[in-house]
């Protein structure tokens, strides 16, 4: 039994939290957020993280790539929501994922190399405006030789992507009987490439200063499909980013939770450190236990996908509505034990505050995912 | 990561389930059983049942040769109870001995403690209470007033013990006492062991809310206690029972995880039954406990991980226990729930028959109280894993 990091893993998580800290701590973070009108993506960051290799975590060795699993990038992904940095980093690794389990040859040869020194931005779009993360939400259609019309919304980083992995309904083959289920086929993964016909992106203002997003409008553009992918695919995808988004969310919350905790030991009123209040010691150590339980459970989903466990769904279900939860108390907890200044733009929290709310909606909100896991162990109870 | 159990340890639990499918009646199985035999009947049963697993090499799993045990791992241990919980095997009687005392005994004990203790115990010939808590000394353990007094070689013993488990029915117990007339706080106390059927011991059942009798009061009045019979040294109390209470069932987590499992799934039968598994609010609820069950299981495999690498869990274990009775009671409050208007009822039903859930429901009120309490643990998680001040 070995249910923690390797000394491997820790190390990396050192490594990320170094370079964080060396070369892009919250004063870069501030710029990033306060320049509206930049496109988030600042370029020497990625240039580092594609020199660290990060981007290349779960890029097969063929192509260049560490070819490592879920749960290696859950240790980049977890530093990187600590530091609330922003940039594509996880929408690129998750494209990735998408070619690599799916993709032609070809296509997997033409994306994954780049991709993993940092030469390709990449992103995902699953769903469409007011669509939630799932087939149903799906607002673009696929014709048969493989254009692609619809809309799709709060596409990250969609507006520097070189290549966008699009979900898309499609027509039912010929000669295949749609039946009574669901009406018009199945579901596809399409690979977009950026300047192509058809395709417009449009910057979507959002609160997550942190994390840019975009709309997608397509009119019969030109895609490549990738051959490997179907309904099962699209549901790998969505519980990789549930993954990756936990990761992320259990990050911000720790260091929302540590950053509350040092600052309310400095803070005196009443002639004590606040913190030594039992209201607030209190609640911290709540949220020490659901942060706690909400990392474990991250650990335990990623493991559960890499090895393909016989209850990963449940886990990735688990540590969604987990973090969601912890991630959620934590930075609310951290905007109020800071008091006023909490709730200022010139202090840090909302910086925590506002990319948790993004993540706790992304890839499956809590409604969603507890709806999965009553699916899993209430319905299948004999 | 590697959820794995080494292969002696899985040859183990196959070696262990053989036995159980031989050793445990089918009634035993049916879930409520309990609920339907008397008290007496029932400690008996277990008593004796638990005996004859000794028997059988399957007890003190994790405990070295010399003193009986099987010389396992904690990993073994792990699955030693969880396998109990899985056959429906019923609890021990005798955990508090197992867990707390004999391997204080085992640290610090004298060679004739050990030799006369740790045997008996294993064997269920002598079961075990624990004397910790007083009407006036609960989460402060260190407010104590049970006092003995020297004379000869004896201790003169007076004062009163509360939340003793089996305390009608345990042959010891093993309680702190202030030997040092005058001594306050965490000095000058000892562990002492005393024969309930001394002259001078009087036992008060508690009837909990539950309606059951686990717990009593114990009296203690001019009891005669050879000073032979304490453990850890005199006037060295506080600490051994800081050593004792570290004895943390490190490895129970994974068998409470599987206990709580099979009564989440009840809960859910109950729900069906009751044609409420489909609602919507519901369902989220059962989810969000589920999901708390679930991360009960992974901080369980995590403190295997530390505790089979030999780590300290120090102030980590508040961690679990917030979490293991949080979780469990939390579970009955959306049973509760679900009953909807039936909640009053034993029996809403003519064929559902909630008298053990309702039982267990009662029993989940008071896992956040013994053991320390979830205020004392959120203290001890404040103060010694986040570093907060200490509140004056």
């Amino acid at each position: 039994m070995y249910f923690a990091l390797t000394d491997e893993q820790r190390a990396l998580a050192e490594t990320v939290r170094a370079l964080l800290a060396d070369r892009f701590d919250l004063r870069a973070v501030r710029a990033v957020v306060d320049d509206e009108r930049g496109d988030g993506h600042p370029a020497d960051l990625w240039r580092a993280v594609g020199e660290q290799g990060w981007l290349s975590v779960c890029v097969p060795q063929e192509h260049g790539g560490l070819g490592l699993g879920l749960l290696d990038a859950q240790v980049i992904a977890r530093e990187f929501g600590a530091g609330v940095v922003p940039g594509p980093w996880a929408a690129t690794v998750l494209a990735g994922a998408a070619v690599r389990r799916d993709g032609s040859p070809e296509q997997a040869a033409a994306v994954l190399g780049p991709l993993g020194v940092g030469e390709l931005v990449a992103t995902v779009a699953l769903r469409g405006p007011g669509g939630s993360f799932g087939p149903g939400g799906i607002a673009v259609r696929a014709d048969a030789a493989g254009r692609l019309d619809g809309a799709a919304s709060g596409v990250e980083y969609a507006h520097v992507a070189d290549v966008i992995v699009v979900a898309a309904t499609e027509p039912t083959p010929p000669g295949v009987d749609a039946g009574g289920g669901d009406a018009g086929g199945g579901v596809g993964l399409y690979l977009l490439e950026r300047g192509g016909a058809g395709v417009r992106i449009e910057r979507q203002a959002g609160i997550d200063g942190t994390t840019r997003l975009a709309a997608l409008t397509l009119s019969g553009a030109p895609a490549a499909r990738l051959p490997g992918s179907d309904a099962a695919a699209l549901a790998d995808l969505l519980g990789r980013g549930a993954v990756l988004a936990a990761a992320d969310l259990v990050g911000v919350a720790r260091a929302a939770l540590t950053r509350t905790v040092a600052y309310d030991t400095e803070r005196v009123q009443f002639g004590r450190p606040v913190g030594s209040f039992q209201a607030l010691a209190h609640h911290l150590a709540d949220l020490h236990v659901a942060v706690t339980m909400a990392e474990h459970a991250v650990l335990y989903a990623a493991h559960a996908l890499d090895e393909n466990r016989p209850d990963a769904d449940l886990a990735v279900a688990v540590a969604k509505s987990k973090t969601n939860q912890a991630a959620g108390d934590a930075t609310a907890a951290m905007v109020q034990y800071h008091g006023g200044i909490g709730y200022t733009w010139e202090h840090d929290t909302h910086f925590f505050y506002k990319r948790a709310k993004r993540l706790i909606a992304a890839f499956g909100d809590s409604r969603q995912h507890l709806e999965q896991v009553a699916r899993l162990t209430v319905d299948t109870v004999s | 990561m590697d959820l794995s159990y080494p292969p002696q340890a899985e040859e183990f639990r196959a070696e262990l389930r053989t036995w159980l499918a031989a050793n445990i009646p089918a009634a035993w199985t049916v879930p409520g059983f309990w609920a339907t035999v008397g008290e007496d009947e029932a400690f008996d049963l277990r008593r004796d049942w638990e005996r004859r697993k000794a028997l059988a090499g399957f007890a003190g799993i994790d405990w070295p040769v010399e003193y009986g045990g099987r010389g396992g791992t904690p990993a073994m241990r792990a699955i030693h109870d969880s396998e109990l919980v899985r056959a429906h095997a019923p609890r021990s009687v005798n955990s508090l001995g197992l867990v707390f005392l004999a391997p204080t005994v085992m640290a610090v004990g004298t060679p004739r403690q050990k030799a006369e203790i740790i045997g008996p115990m294993l064997r269920n010939e002598v079961i075990w209470c624990q004397g910790f808590s007083e009407p006036g000394a609960g989460s402060d353990l260190a407010a104590l007033r049970t006092h003995g007094v020297l004379d000869g070689d004896e201790y003169v013993v007076n004062g009163q013990k509360v939340w003793t488990t089996f305390a009608g029915r345990g042959d010891r117990i093993f309680t702190m006492v202030r030997t040092e007339p005058g001594s306050s706080r965490h000095r000058g106390l000892s562990l002492l062991l005393i024969d309930m059927d001394a002259a001078g011991v009087e036992v008060r059942p508690i009837r909990q809310m539950s309606g059951v009798s686990e717990f009593g009061e114990v009296f203690l009045t001019d009891v005669r206690v050879p000073a032979s019979q304490c453990v850890g040294g005199i006037g060295n109390g506080w600490a051994t029972a800081m050593l004792l209470l570290s004895f943390e069932r490190g490895a129970a987590g994974i068998s409470q995880y599987t206990a709580y499992r099979q009564a989440y799934d009840e809960i859910v039968r109950v729900a069906r039954a009751l044609g409420r598994d489909g609602d919507p609010v519901l369902r989220q609820e059962l989810a969000r406990r589920r999901v708390e069950l679930e991360c009960l299981h992974y901080q369980a495999m995590h403190v295997l991980t530390e505790v089979e690498r030999g780590h300290d869990l120090g102030a980590a274990s508040s961690v679990t226990k917030l979490q293991w009775s949080q979780a469990y009671q939390g579970l009955f409050e959306t049973f509760d729930e679900l009953l909807g208007a039936d909640v009053a009822l034993l029996r809403p039903t003519a064929d559902l028959d909630l008298t053990a859930l309702r039982q267990e429901s009662f029993w989940t009120r008071s896992v956040t109280i013994w053991g320390g309490s979830s205020q004392v643990q959120r203290t001890i998680v404040a103060e010694r894993v986040l570093g907060l001040p200490r509140g004056s």
